[in-house]
């Protein structure tokens, strides 16, 4: 089958967004199954397969998204509507659009943080609230951290001043 | 006009500090947040201003519990009723807010409640965690619920708030993530936006009978 002229292929868009919380894996086929049901819930299955969307690429926090040209307003507002992926609480900010992924990654070197020492060291347990936590991830004054204990693996989401030293 | 999310619920309600949220609503275009059951402080550049949630009260508690906390400058909201409760509630000084539209049965905010609600400068909060985490049924009807609202307000001209009842910072939306979900329910830009700054126009009324000047 030879491919069709440009003129007659599919025009795309590609979206450029972040998975927060910071330092989460993400698997890009668990995200694809979490936006194409937020897609599907919000716009029904006529607006999902006008609009088809699909994951391009997902590292270091950041994700490609990939929607047909004129769509792109419907799916960033599905966006907003993802809140889990793969039973994992999850947001996903929209940062930019473009016509394509090249300049997105382009986009993607200006955007990203560099990695941070001193109180905000992964792995470095501190206290809040009377209780030890351990340091998830640090950006900044934001710090993730997750309590201390059995079983207990659940996430908070404070800032520097929030912490106390041992 | 402060842009403001109409409520937010910190730690240990929710599993963020109340500076996380300031910090990361200050990113997302908010001026100030009302976080309930935490007192008021400016953090980082955003205004947050202390939040009361009234629920599961009659009439006769509300407005007892209204004039307890009405000169401490907090934002009383009080979740909704049935008709008469409501034209009671929007009727009375102190209440700030009436929220959880979507959960009430459609005769709970009618016409006459929404004159009141006018008159006294009493929000109407549209809660956009139900569009945002809400499936099926559910969000079908709050979506129902909201752009009747809409149709309201336009004809009434009552203040909308916009709130996410954010437990999380994941649960807090950018404030254009708020201007395209809103679109949803019927609410352009430029309602959104008046919508937003609801908090500011009924804490400091422009028509005020008195006005201070410093």
């Amino acid at each position: 089958m030879s491919t069709r002229p440009p003129t007659l292929r599919e025009k795309r868009r590609y979206i450029l967004a972040r998975v927060e919380p910071a330092g989460l894996p993400v698997d890009t086929k668990d995200l694809y199954y979490a936006l194409y049901e937020a897609v599907t819930s919000l716009w029904g299955d006529v607006v999902t397969a006008a609009m088809r969307p699909a994951v391009i690429s997902a590292e270091n926090g950041f994700v490609i998204l990939r929607c047909r040209r004129g769509t792109e307003r419907e799916f960033a507002i599905a966006l907003s509507t993802v809140t889990t992926c793969h039973d994992c609480p999850i947001a996903i900010r929209v940062y930019a659009i473009s016509g394509t992924i090249e300049s997105l990654r382009e986009r993607i070197k200006t955007l990203e943080v560099p990695a941070l020492s001193g109180p905000s060291t992964p792995g470095r347990e501190l206290f809040f609230n009377e209780k030890a936590v351990e340091i998830a991830s640090g950006n900044g004054q934001k710090v993730d951290v997750i309590e201390k204990g059995f079983k207990n693996a659940h996430r908070l989401f404070l800032t520097r001043e929030d912490l106390e030293e041992p | 006009m402060k842009i403001t999310d109409a409520c937010v619920y910190p730690y240990p309600a929710g599993d963020s500090s109340v500076s996380r949220l300031a910090l990361e609503a200050r990113a997302y275009g908010y001026d100030s947040i009302v976080a309930i059951d935490t007192p008021a402080a400016e953090i980082s550049g955003v205004t947050v201003l202390s939040g009361i949630h009234l629920a599961n009260a009659t009439a006769k508690d509300v407005q007892d519990r209204a004039r307890k906390a009405g000169g401490s400058g907090a934002v009383i909201s009080v979740q909704v009723g049935d008709n008469a409760f409501n034209r009671a509630v929007v009727g009375t000084k102190a209440i700030c807010i009436l929220r959880g539209i979507h959960e009430a049965d459609r005769y709970a905010f009618d016409h006459v409640t929404a004159k009141i609600a006018a008159d006294n400068m009493t929000a109407i909060d549209l809660d956009l965690s139900v569009l945002i985490a809400g499936r099926g049924r559910l969000r079908q009807k709050a979506i129902h619920r909201f752009r009747d609202l809409v149709v309201l307000q336009h004809r009434f001209e009552f203040p909308f708030t916009i709130s996410s009842s954010a437990r999380s910072v994941l649960g807090l939306r950018t404030v254009r993530e708020v201007a395209g979900l809103c679109s949803v329910i019927g609410l352009d830009v430029s309602d959104t936006a008046q919508a937003l700054t609801g908090i500011d126009r009924i804490m400091r009324p422009e028509n005020a009978a008195v006005k201070v000047i410093p």
